[in-house]
């Protein structure tokens, strides 16, 4: 059975073998193509693989879209001790749900691209650390992990190349902070997940105070596909600085939502529509997030014309992120919606910094007078003013998170705000 | 396009994706197709390999809040863990998620317990407990069901699926049902969001849900729990 949500514009590649359970054990990834990566990574030697991974232009999927060859090729060439890589399994972005489907139908595809990075950059031991509610998932994970070291894929001396990497599942325990890259290595070490002040940078410094690379799942399951079949032929999909496909989970009023593998630059309108079977009932859009609650909203004139990949998202003011595209539609409140996010900004943030602590909480209850009709125009300016503070003075980027929807809903969707305030109009408000 | 899921016919209800453990259509799983027999009870705890320990399936049908912590095969998976990480802080967090499975709940002798397991202060263990949410500092019913109310549920009828719960149920939002069976709370996003609303019962997971499917679901686990 093809997997639920299948559409013929899209790419097979990373969502190769998806909806068919065989593909989740060893025999039934090598019938796809399985670890034959692998294989092609040890003759090409690291450096091979670090050039091909580059040439083809992969950039990181977990949000920041930072180009993953150039991130590998910080790690130093010397050994003084173990180097790390840890993958970032913690996917908990409202609106992000890509990794587990990778991770619960293509444990191998995960699991190869983790070997091959593991050997470019030296690592001996890959933690692949997994949000904590993720159980059948890690289950799923676990066992091919079980198989891989059964088949000599991992452990010692992996297909009679010498090198020896080692795997280990890590789950968490719910915390969204935990997938910051530095805070991600705090909670592997065994602490509260506290993000870490940069530099010393990961590659110096980083988990066990060790060389490390972070990598998220969907960045790492295409690795396999990179090295086995060259730069060139993944440059066949996307743009020239949005190279390859992506995973785009889409959510909210569409008629199908789900994960849907396009090249990247597909057009956000034949996404919607087309892909996604439009809006329900014929209602029209009102607003998009492209990239996950934590990038700026875009209304419906901005969506005309906007292709998505990491340069087109940003020419219409917002940011691609992880591709979690949440449409909604003209019966929404987006001022409970952005009170909403804000809220589970308030709930995750660590607490380190002022502006972060205390923001966030001020804004979630100011948004929440607003909703409830007790809002005063002044709360407008107030809250622009508050997100500026919050904006690039903080240890991670959660604080710049949290204000991108507010700054961002404020300026598209006054009226919105204003709708609710008493007297608003009478006070002349702008 | 002659898939019949893409297929969206005049006048007919809203598509919903076929669920993972959910409730719908014909896509769902059963809990031998997810671990493989094998992985039902026989490994449990002390099987496998161990680079698979912190993940394998200490998941217990049944909560023993009674149960030696750190004893017997308990014991041996914690020696598996500590064999995974170069220092025994880092296996605080697999432990106390083993010690939370068999118990339910993470109470203030377990993480005595838990901290002279791994030689740490009891202080330490606190903090680290406390940061992560996922823990139960009480106790809880026999079904934990937690509803995601984030943004994509929200937009598709999170809060009324969650309120539909509380009502069956007959509790407030974090109290547990005079029968001990049920406890619900809300949760952020669980990374399921294109299958609205998504909601964790125990270890596993529904998606979606709709307010129609409240009251089957709770019969279901009414019959499970005998
Ligand atoms: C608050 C916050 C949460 C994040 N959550 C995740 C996450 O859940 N998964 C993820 O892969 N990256 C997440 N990131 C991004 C990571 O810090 C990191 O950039 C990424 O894992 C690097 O992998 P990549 O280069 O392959 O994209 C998060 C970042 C921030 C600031
Ligand atoms: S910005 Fe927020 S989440 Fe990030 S370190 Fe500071 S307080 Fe913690
Ligand atoms: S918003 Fe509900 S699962 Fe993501």
């Amino acid at each position: 059975m093809a997997y639920p949500y299948t559409h013929e514009r899209e790419v097979r590649m990373l969502s190769r073998g998806w909806g068919d359970p065989a593909s989740r054990s060893l025999a039934g990834w090598r019938a796809l193509g399985g670890y034959e990566g692998l294989a092609r990574a040890f003759e090409l030697g690291r450096e091979g693989v670090i050039g091909a991974v580059s040439d083809a232009g992969l950039r990181g999927r977990g949000g920041a879209g930072f180009p993953t060859g150039l991130k590998w090729s910080f790690m130093p060439k010397e050994k003084a001790g173990p180097h790390y890589l840890c993958c970032n399994a913690d996917e908990s972005e409202p609106g992000t749900f890509k990794d587990r489907e990778i991770l619960r139908w293509s444990p191998h595809q995960l699991i190869e691209g983790c070997l091959i990075a593991a050997y470019a950059i030296r690592a001996d031991h890959v933690y692949i650390y997994c949000r904590g509610e993720f159980f059948e998932t890690n289950l799923i994970l676990a066992r091919a992990v079980e198989e891989a070291y059964g088949a000599g894929l991992a452990g010692t001396d992996i297909l009679g190349s010498g090198t020896t990497i080692d795997l280990t599942v890590h789950q968490g325990a719910g915390a969204y902070i935990c997938g910051e890259e530095t805070a991600l290595m705090t909670s592997l070490e065994g602490d509260r997940g506290l993000p870490r002040m940069k530099p010393p940078f990961p590659a110096a410094s980083g988990v066990f105070g060790r060389p490390t690379t972070i990598n998220n799942v969907e960045t790492l399951a295409a690795v396999p596909h990179i090295v086995r079949n060259g730069a060139a032929w993944y440059r066949q999909w996307g743009t020239d600085k949005s190279p390859g496909t992506k995973l785009f989970c889409v959510s909210g009023h569409v008629n199908r939502p789900g994960n849907f593998e396009l090249p990247m630059g597909f057009p956000m309108e034949e996404l919607i529509e087309d892909v996604c079977g439009g809006i329900p009932e014929g209602r029209r859009l009102k607003a998009v997030i492209p990239g996950g609650a934590s990038v700026p909203v875009m209304d419906a004139s901005e969506c005309e014309g906007c292709t998505l990949c990491y340069e087109g998202v940003q020419e219409k003011g917002s940011m691609l992120g992880c591709a979690s595209v949440i449409v909604m539609d003209e019966t929404t409140n987006i001022v409970k919606q952005v009170r909403r996010m804000v809220d589970f900004f308030a709930h995750e943030s660590c607490g380190q910094c002022t502006p972060c602590r205390e923001g966030t909480t001020w804004m979630a209850r100011t948004l929440r007078r607003i909703e409830e009709g007790r809002g005063r125009v002044g709360d407008l300016d107030t809250l622009v003013e508050l997100s500026e503070q919050m904006t690039g003075t903080t240890i991670c980027v959660l604080s710049d998170s949290a204000a991108a929807p507010v700054i961002s809903s404020i300026e598209k969707f006054r009226e919105d705000y204003l709708a609710l305030m008493p007297g608003a109009a009478l006070a002349g408000a702008s | 396009m002659n898939d019949p899921h893409l297929e969206v016919r005049e006048g007919e209800a809203p598509f919903r994706n076929p669920g993972w453990a959910g409730n719908t259509g014909e896509f769902e799983l059963t809990e031998a197709d997810v671990r493989g027999d094998e992985y039902v009870g026989t490994l449990l705890p002390d099987g496998g390999h161990p680079g698979a320990a912190p993940a394998l399936p200490y998941i217990l049908a049944d909560k023993d809040p009674d149960a030696p912590l750190f004893e017997g095969p308990y014991r041996k998976r914690i020696e598996k863990i500590l064999s995974r990480y170069p220092t025994a802080q880092a296996a605080l967090i697999p432990v106390l998620n083993m010690a939370h499975e068999l118990r339910g709940h993470i109470s203030d002798e377990t993480m005595a317990t838990v901290a002279d397991t791994l030689g740490l202060p009891h202080a330490y263990v606190r903090g680290v407990t406390s940061f992560y949410t996922m823990y139960n500092r009480r106790p809880v019913g026999r079904f934990l069901i937690q509803v995601c109310t984030n943004i994509s549920c929200n937009l598709c009828g999170g809060e009324e699926v969650l309120a539909a719960f509380l009502a069956e149920t007959g509790t407030e939002l974090g109290e547990t049902s005079p029968d001990n069976l049920f406890t619900v709370t809300e949760v952020e996003c669980l990374a399921a969001c294109g299958f609205p609303a998504a909601v964790q019962i125990n270890s596993q997971y529904f998606e979606n849900v709709t307010v129609e499917d409240v009251a089957p679901i709770l019969e279901h686990l009414k019959g499970k729990a005998g």
